[in-house]
């Protein structure tokens, strides 16, 4: 109950900055876009701005609001308040997945691609968002000011990030699958292209996996590191 | 005077800051991956592919360009966000520097790294057709970007979040730069009151006077709003 009512906070938040406002613009700027492309380009492209932007927008966000909520004493409120520490970052990892989910599937729905798999984009996406957000509140860690957050993530995108060309296929590339971001892609590209039961399975657990260690580590990061400031 | 002591102190903030030397030097970064595509994926693309990107390389540029000025944009947008909530630029704005000083102090500071990374950019690229004059206003038009990009955040974010939103938003408008591409007229029509539009214009005709009029016109307006509006409502 305590995290049902943090989400709503979070989503009423969320709605108040705009978030859902400029999800909304920039869905249809992607939609300009993809509504130009061909259909063998857009079964590339699609993939990967879904992956891209809606998916990995939670590490964009989470650092201004944390920040801000450290700013104004909300953190302090935190520590004193029957709410988690596990709670409270669960809350804004789901808040930030939900902008995520309602980003992707719009731009899927509106792009009239015609094979896709609802149910996996849609377990892809909140895999994928709940990684990045998670990634975020622990980069956050020892940062004062947005600018400070915002070149820290640099190394950590490219670290993620480039692994990911893996996919175009090279001698021993399916070793990369082990790095989060690329099997969250494959299992993205999945969604779009196919992808066998099996390795459905298997990267649906691993991902899952990785957001429970992740969230595991945030939480330990977050009350040594953001809240009493070791 | 005390913009000059400001100016140096603030170089002095930027070297001190090894985060903030990174972050102001992002935009070689950027210039260098955008060579090594040039150098890399282009010949690839024409072989492999068939594709020739030689007839785009106007709009890579104008892209460069627009995300270089952008990124100095919203770094200090950021800044001048963090020093409200700090105090620091009510404090400044008391000091004989003033409100409209200290705004000045710090867009100057990223314009003015706007124009040399502009000018870093079109040297790279080796841009054939552009004039020296159209050379020069490209980076003039960059710094206004900047500028505008700054004001923007600063002024029309009321805390961080807010202002990554408007960040995230404000990229968008770097579309306006490729909506000849589309062919939609409504699109076209609109992107003439954003200048991203006319900067990429300018790099594909660089000899009409209509266009570079227009593009000062257009740059100029936006500034002297976005400056009206931060005077006004910090008074």
């Amino acid at each position: 109950m305590r995290l049902l009512h943090a989400v709503l906070a979070d989503i009423r938040f969320q709605l108040k900055h705009g978030f859902y406002l400029v999800y909304a613009i920039i869905t249809v700027m992607y939609l300009i876009i993809l509504s130009f492309l061909a259909e063998n380009i857009l079964s590339v492209a699609l993939p990967l701005i879904v992956f891209s932007d809606p998916s990995v927008l939670g590490l964009f966000f989470i650092g201004g609001i944390i920040l801000m909520e450290k700013g104004q004493g909300v953190l302090m409120v935190l520590v004193v308040s029957p709410l988690r520490t596990s709670e409270y970052i669960l809350s804004k990892v789901l808040s930030l997945t939900i902008v995520s989910v309602l980003a992707a599937l719009a731009i899927t729905w509106f792009s009239n691609y015609p094979t896709v798999n609802w149910w996996l984009l849609l377990v892809a996406t909140i895999l994928t968002s709940g990684i990045f957000t998670l990634l975020g509140i622990m980069i956050n860690a020892g940062c004062n000011t947005v600018n400070q957050y915002m070149l820290r993530t640099i190394p950590y995108m490219l670290l993620f990030i480039l692994p990911c060309f893996a996919l175009l296929g090279f001698p021993y590339s399916e070793f990369f699958v082990i790095i989060p971001s690329v099997a969250a892609l494959k299992l993205m590209l999945g969604a779009y292209h196919g992808i066998s039961g099996f390795e459905t399975a298997a990267l649906v657990i691993y991902l899952f996996a990785i957001n429970y260690i992740l969230l595991k580590l945030a939480v330990t990061t977050f009350e040594k590191r953001i809240v009493y400031q070791d | 005077m005390i913009q000059i002591t400001l100016f140096k102190n603030d170089l002095k903030q930027i070297v001190r800051d090894p985060i903030m030397t990174l972050l102001l030097l992002a935009p070689l970064l950027l210039i260098v991956v955008f060579e090594l595509l040039e150098f890399f994926l282009v010949p690839y693309l024409a072989a492999e592919v068939g594709f020739d990107m030689t007839p785009w390389f106007s709009y890579v540029l104008a892209f460069v360009l627009l995300m270089n000025s952008g990124m100095l944009g919203i770094v200090t947008g950021f800044m001048m966000l963090d020093e409200r909530d700090g105090n620091i630029s009510q404090l400044l704005e008391v000091t004989p520097l003033g409100r409209i000083g200290y705004l000045a102090n710090r867009l100057i500071f990223a314009s003015t790294l706007s124009i040399i990374y502009a000018l870093i950019g079109i040297a790279v690229f080796k841009w054939p057709n552009l004039p020296f004059f159209s050379i020069i206003l490209l980076s003039v038009l960059s710094a206004f970007y900047t500028a505008i990009i700054g004001l923007l955040i600063f002024s029309g974010a009321e805390d961080k979040v807010k202002g990554l939103t408007f960040a995230k938003g404000l990229n968008t408008l770097v579309l306006f730069a490729f909506t000849d591409l589309f062919a939609l007229p409504w699109l076209t029509f609109l992107s003439w009151v954003f200048p991203p539009y006319w900067l990429s214009l300018i790099i594909k005709t660089p000899q009409s006077l209509l266009v570079i009029t227009l593009a000062i016109i257009v740059h100029m307006i936006w500034l002297g709003v976005l400056i009206f509006r931060y005077s006004k409502r910090e008074a």
